[in-house]
Order: structure tokens, then C-alpha cells, then sequence
């Protein structure tokens, strides 16, 4: 006789067989749960994780800097998905608010981070990873214009994995036909208006203009503006102003949209409905002095000879011309954020973690031709010696964006705004509106979307 | 007497479940993959969308309806879309019929033609705008170079408005004409030899024969054909969007490119939702039109 009631035993044999079952349970409640983000895997039981990425990249990611990334985490597997640019946005906010979310990581462009924060569904990586965060995982070593791009009513959702400006490549074979000075920084637009007819010229002996001054996206596209917005934002200009109502429709802004529709005079035939791939391949293959393009596809375009028919000597890139106010640029970062529905949130920012480290961007800027976003890598020594004058001229990009901040609309309805954008100014290029009638158009279809 | 009738009554009966038995999968799975999508589209166009689920808010009423009806742009695409459709549907049938009559006719190596014929029709409308993309292109494309060769100029095919919507027309016409033969060709198939002999009998030539026989027996088929053709012509997007993207400007910015442009692009899921039912409004009064007419000359001919 102790005095215990008996049912004090039970309890307590209870009490240690739920110990018991808590002392079984816990390690894997730990390698499961959310304290461990699902953990990194094991050679056993190796951990899969899915990428959603745009098709122009996702191949070379998977192929290239996917095995890199394996070297250090051998137990993480990492299946990148590309899709169609047109369709990613969509694509990754269905997939963010489902219930079920196929991917863990979703790379989204510059301006849909607050579309993609307001689903609610991604982690905030200083907060939710912090405690999977490496300890050497530099922050403040980031340029602050692409780590702004994933940054959203001041939570961090994402790093840049691929960075990218808007810049100006000159073909110095033109230049030197046409007995005009290489291009500098301090080039303006007065300047380069006042030199394109020069750069229509006959190349080859046919009587005929054979090479134009410039090419660059002038058909019906929400990246077109684009453009237009980098002289608009190199002339002091501004798209929206503290309210999110319309600013551009000034005397300066119908100059600068002017500005941009008189490029199509010294552009090549067809241009008006030149996009990317159009321009692109105008330029590499030798038929337009200048092209306004994202810095990215510069190894494509001087390196590689798989895709130009340009030697690298050939090729110059810059930011663009200067304004009345800076030099020109557009911000184009392509970020890495985690769904907060993973079951593997700590292997997908380990992902991400490694593509925005200094060892991540140094593969991917010499085997895939994407820029890094950290101040130290474009500092440091470069991993191929192309890249040296690219990482001055990237470096001088960020800033200024920065400076003239010059980037799309950061908005819930930013995709909207652009598309607004995309049509007005596909009107003014095509001739069908002038370019005042354009933009009163766009701030009066802008003002009605209640930004 | 009793028993007599309750027979047929049983089998009348057993007769209509084994009917429904395999009507009913048929039913859920239209169900499922058409009523479904165009109930909840209904069901969008009447509410505010919330993009952060992808679900149906607030009912607003008639208020997205309002927005689109006042919308100049979207009726500026359903006269892109008209333009189109007034260019390319004569054409396709013209020329479907006219090259079936000529592939009909006896003539060595018309097997070849015809699995040639076959070719645009399994290319993806994306890819058939790719390539004519390509082939029009004034810098590099293999039509500037054919016109070089007779001292012509390279045409802007994709800058000018006019030739841009000319340019979609004759994609269109190469991709779907084809279908247009071989529909055409069974027609022709399918038409009574003893009247052709007895045309011949009675001395009609080549011509009164086509007028007054062959064209008038095939009027049903025509009809037909046209209905088809103009159901599967009123949705198209795919060509222009990979061809021109709508432009230079809007100038072939036909309507379900702009309705996707304005959902995916322009995250207006609402709006376009009650633009899809608009559309969807039109184009099933005109098929009942059509089809009426149809059946018209379908009785005028017969």
C-alpha cells in the first residue's frame, strides 16, 4: 500500500508510453516536420525537389548548373520545369495557391513578386529560413536594385538567380564603317539620333542599305515599353507617381515615346514587329549596328560561335544612352522563391541559397551567361575573362537603376499596367496613333485600373 | 391480356435504361469537360475574381458586362475578327472546292497531291505561324528572295497593317484549305454518276455541267462545309499569335487573342470571362443562322 490511487499508475504507465511514443516519433516528426524544412536528404532517402523556371533557361539550368549544385549537395535532386513566358505568371500562381503545390521553387520575373506575395504562399526567407540559412550567406553583399525585386512591403521572398539589364550592344564593325566613334557611356540620345542615319549603310557592295542603326523590341509586348520606359526613366521621367496614378503623360513623356517610334527609321525592314528572337538575330548576324537588349544574352552573342557570327572583339555593350537626367536601363531580375507549402522548404532555399552564392553565380555567369546580382562577384575575379568589362558594365547598370529606378511597376496589378503599356505603345509604333495620342490613352486606361 | 401488355412494357422499359446506360458516361464526361468550364465561366463574368485563389468573388452583377460592352477595343477586335473572317472563309472554300473538282478529275500522280494536301493540316497552328513567320520575313525570309528574283521588292509583310491581316489570311488558307478538299473531294465523291451520264447523254458540255449539276448537287455540302469551317475560323489565335502578336498596333488582333491577352497578360480574368460568353453569344446566334440557311438551300437543292 503506497496510498496512490490506482488510477495513478495507469497514468503514469500512460504518461510513458506516450514518452515512449513521443521519444520513437520525435526524430522522424523532426526529419519531416517544418523545425527541419524536410531536412537535406540522405544517400538513402535523397530528397527531390521542383523547379519552375522560363523556358529559355530551364534546359541549360538543368543540364549545366544543376550537376554544379549537385556537387555540394549530392542528396537533393532537382527536376527544373520550363515554361512559356507568356503563360509563367499564370502557371505560378495557380501552382502557388493550390492546395497541393507541385513545385517548391518558383522563379519569377521582376514585377510579380507582389502578385505572387498577396496568394500568401511564399516563405519569407529572413524569417520562415532563417534557421536554415547558411551563416556564410552574405545578405548586404547583394546590389540592393535586383535584391529589391523579390523584396515586397519590406519581406524578403526572394534572392536573385538571374540577373539581367537592359543595355545597349554596338557591332564596332558598323561603327568603324561608318567612320563613327565607338559608343561610350556618356553617349546621348541627341547623339545617337544624330549618328543612326549614318549607321544605314551598304556593307556589302549592293547599291543598296544592306545594315541598319538599330533593332530592339518595337511590336505589340508587354517587354516594349520596356524601352520606351528606359529613355522615359533616363530623362527624368516617371510612370506612376506617389498616388500609382499615371506621370508619363507630359511633354517629356510624348518626347521620349517620340524619341522611341523615330528608332523605327533606322531600323531594319520588318522591325515593327520585332521582338526578342527577331532583334536578337538581326544583331548576331551582323545587319544592325545597335540593339537595346537584356544584358543575358551577351555570351550568346559575342562568345559563342554556336549562335553568333560576331567575334568577341566585335561586340561592345553598355548601358544605354544618356537623358537629360542619367544613362538608361531597365531592371529584368529573375528571383527564386520557396512555396511555404513545400514539404521541402530547407532543400529548396539550399537550392536557392547556392544559385545566389558567389560559387552559384560564377557557374552560372561562365557556363550559362547569366549575371550575378552580388557586389563581390562583379568586383572580384571574374570566371572567364569576357566577362570583365560585362561585370563594369553591369555593376554601373545597377546603379543607375537604382539612382532613376527603373524598373517595371512593382504592383498586385502590375501585369496590367503593362499590358496597358504594350498596347498604346504598339499603337505608336505601328502608325496607327501618334505618341501623344498613345500615352493619353495609356495614364487614361491606367488611372481606371484603381492601381 | 394483362400479361400480353406488361411485355412490351418491360422491354419498352429495358429498352430505354440499356439507352441511357450508355448515354449517361457520355453525358457526365461532357459534362465534366464542356458544361463545367462554361457554367463556371458564366459564374466569373457575374463576380470580382480573387487572383491570390483563382476563385470567384464577389457578385457584381452585370458590371463586368457593362465594362466590356463600353470597351472600344473589344469591339475593335471583333471587326479584326469579321476582316478576317469575310477574307479567309470565301477563300478557303473557293479554293478547297476548286482543287477538289481538279484532284477529282483522272490524272497521273493526283494520289500524291492528295497526302501532299494532307501536310498543313497536321502542323500546329503555333508552328505554321512560326515558319510563315520566317518564310515572310523582309531581311531573310524565302518569299523576299523569290521576289528578288523577279526584280521585285521585299514586302513588309508584318509592318503594314493590311498585309499583316493578309499575311494571317494566307496562313490561315494554307493551313485549313486542305480540310476544306477533303471534305470537298467526298462530296464530289458522293454524287450521283447516272445524272453526270445523263447530262452527257444529252450533249451538256463541261461547263453547264458544273453550273447546273455539279455545284447545285453540292450546295448541301457547301453549306455544310462553310458551318464547319466558320465554327473552327472564329476561334482562331493561335496562327496570329505566333505570327504577329496581334499587330503592327491591333491590326490583327483578332478577338480570342485579345481575350487571352487581356486574362493572362492583363490578369483580367473577369472581363474576359464575360467576353468569352459575349463571344459565345454571337457565335451561337450566327451558327443557328447558318444552319438555318443551310438547311434552306439544303431543301432549295435536294
Amino acid at each position: 500500500m503506497t496510498g496512490k490511487h490506482p488510477n495513478a499508475i495507469r497514468l503514469t504507465r500512460r504518461a510513458a508510453l506516450g514518452a515512449a511514443a513521443a521519444a520513437v516519433l520525435a526524430p522522424r516528426a523532426r526529419a519531416a516536420g517544418p523545425e527541419d524544412g524536410g531536412g537535406l536528404g540522405t544517400a538513402e532517402k535523397p530528397i527531390s525537389i521542383r523547379v519552375m523556371t522560363n523556358d529559355a533557361f530551364s534546359k541549360i539550368w538543368q543540364t549545366t548548373l544543376v550537376p554544379e549544385f549537385n556537387k555540394k549537395f549530392p542528396n537533393i535532386q532537382v527536376t527544373v520545369d520550363g515554361v512559356a513566358y507568356s503563360e509563367q505568371l499564370t502557371k505560378s500562381l495557380l501552382d502557388l495557391s493550390g492546395a497541393k503545390p507541385v513545385y517548391d521553387v518558383v522563379i519569377t520575373d521582376d514585377p510579380w513578386t507582389p502578385q505572387l506575395a498577396q496568394t500568401n504562399a511564399l516563405l519569407d526567407l529572413k524569417k520562415d529560413a532563417a534557421a536554415w540559412t547558411d551563416p556564410g550567406f552574405d545578405w548586404a553583399d547583394f546590389n540592393p536594385a535586383p535584391l529589391a525585386a523579390s523584396e515586397w512591403k519590406g519581406v524578403q521572398y526572394g534572392v536573385p538567380v538571374r540577373s539581367n539589364m537592359l543595355l545597349m550592344f554596338y557591332n564596332r564593325t558598323h561603327y568603324r564603317k561608318a567612320g563613327l566613334p565607338e559608343p561610350t557611356p556618356k553617349l546621348t540620345w541627341a547623339e545617337f539620333m544624330a549618328q543612326a542615319p549614318k549607321l544605314v549603310q551598304d556593307l556589302k557592295g549592293e547599291g543598296k542599305p544592306n545594315a541598319w542603326a538599330i533593332d530592339t523590341y518595337f511590336g505589340r509586348d508587354q517587354l516594349t515599353p520596356t524601352i520606351w520606359q528606359a529613355i522615359l526613366n533616363a530623362n527624368g521621367g516617371k510612370l506612376l507617381d506617389a498616388n500609382n496614378k499615371a506621370a508619363f503623360n507630359t511633354k517629356d513623356g510624348v518626347a521620349t515615346l517620340q524619341t522611341f517610334v523615330d528608332l523605327l527609321k533606322y531600323a531594319p525592314p520588318g522591325a515593327k514587329n520585332h521582338l526578342f528572337n527577331d532583334s536578337l538575330q538581326s544583331f548576331r548576324q551582323g545587319q544592325v549596328a545597335a540593339m537595346f537588349m537584356w544584358g543575358s544574352v551577351y555570351r550568346g552573342t559575342a562568345i559563342d560561335p554556336a549562335t553568333t557570327t560576331l567575334k568577341p572583339d566585335e561586340v561592345g555593350a553598355q548601358v544605354m544612352p544618356v537623358g537629360s537626367a542619367l544613362p538608361g536601363t531597365h531592371r529584368g531580375i529573375w528571383s527564386g522563391v520557396v512555396s511555404r507549402k513545400s514539404p521541402t522548404p530547407r532543400a529548396a532555399w539550399a537550392f536557392l541559397q547556392w544559385m545566389s552564392s558567389k560559387e552559384g553565380e560564377a557557374a552560372s555567369s561562365s557556363l550559362t551567361g547569366g549575371f550575378p546580382a552580388r557586389r563581390s562577384t562583379l568586383a572580384g575575379t571574374p570566371p572567364a575573362p569576357w566577362l570583365a568589362p560585362v561585370f563594369a558594365t553591369l555593376q554601373m547598370a545597377y546603379d543607375v537603376a537604382e539612382k532613376g529606378q527603373m524598373w517595371r511597376p512593382r504592383l498586385v496589378k502590375s501585369d496590367s499596367v503593362q499590358q496597358v503599356l504594350a498596347d498604346e505603345v504598339a499603337r505608336a509604333t505601328s502608325g496607327e496613333i501618334d505618341a501623344a495620342a498613345a500615352l493619353a490613352n495609356a495614364a487614361n486606361r491606367i488611372d481606371k485600373l484603381r492601381l | 391480356m394483362t400479361i400480353g401488355m406488361k411485355r412490351p412494357t418491360r422491354a419498352r422499359l429495358a429498352d430505354t435504361a440499356g439507352r441511357w446506360g450508355f448515354l449517361t458516361p457520355a453525358f457526365l464526361i461532357l459534362a465534366a469537360v464542356l458544361a463545367y468550364p462554361i457554367l463556371y465561366t458564366i459564374e466569373i463574368s457575374f463576380s470580382e475574381i480573387d487572383i491570390a485563389t483563382f476563385m470567384p468573388g464577389e457578385f457584381v452583377g452585370w458590371d463586368n458586362y457593362e465594362t466590356v460592352l463600353t470597351d472600344e477595343r473589344f469591339w475593335y477586335a471583333l471587326r479584326v475578327t469579321l476582316i478576317y473572317l469575310v477574307f479567309a472563309l470565301p477563300l478557303q472554300l473557293l479554293l478547297g472546292f476548286v482543287i477538289a473538282w481538279l484532284v477529282n478529275a483522272e490524272w497521273r500522280g493526283r494520289g500524291v497531291v492528295r497526302a501532299l494536301f494532307i501536310i498543313p493540316m497536321v502542323v500546329a497552328p503555333v508552328v505554321a505561324g512560326g515558319i510563315w513567320k520566317m518564310m515572310l520575313d523582309p531581311l531573310w525570309g524565302l518569299t523576299t528572295y523569290l521576289l528578288g528574283l523577279v526584280g521585285l521588292p521585299a514586302l513588309d509583310w508584318f509592318g503594314d497593317p493590311v498585309l499583316a491581316m493578309g499575311a494571317i489570311v494566307l496562313i490561315d488558307t494554307w493551313r485549313w484549305t486542305p480540310f476544306v478538299v477533303l471534305i470537298a473531294t467526298a462530296g464530289l465523291l458522293s454524287l450521283p454518276r447516272d445524272v453526270f451520264e445523263a447530262a452527257e447523254i444529252d450533249g451538256a458540255n463541261w461547263w453547264t455541267t458544273l453550273w447546273r449539276i455539279t455545284i447545285p448537287l453540292l450546295v448541301p455540302v457547301i453549306a455544310a462545309t462553310f458551318v464547319v469551317r466558320w465554327l473552327g475560323a472564329v476561334k482562331m489565335f493561335d496562327i496570329a499569335l505566333a505570327a504577329t502578336a496581334g499587330g503592327p498596333g491591333r491590326a490583327t488582333n483578332v478577338i480570342n487573342l485579345f481575350i487571352y491577352q487581356e486574362a493572362f497578360r492583363g490578369m483580367k480574368f473577369a472581363e474576359s470571362a464575360a467576353m468569352c460568353v459575349v463571344v459565345l453569344v454571337i457565335t451561337t446566334l450566327l451558327t443557328g443562322l447558318f444552319l438555318r440557311g443551310s438547311r434552306v438551300l439544303e431543301a432549295r437543292f435536294q
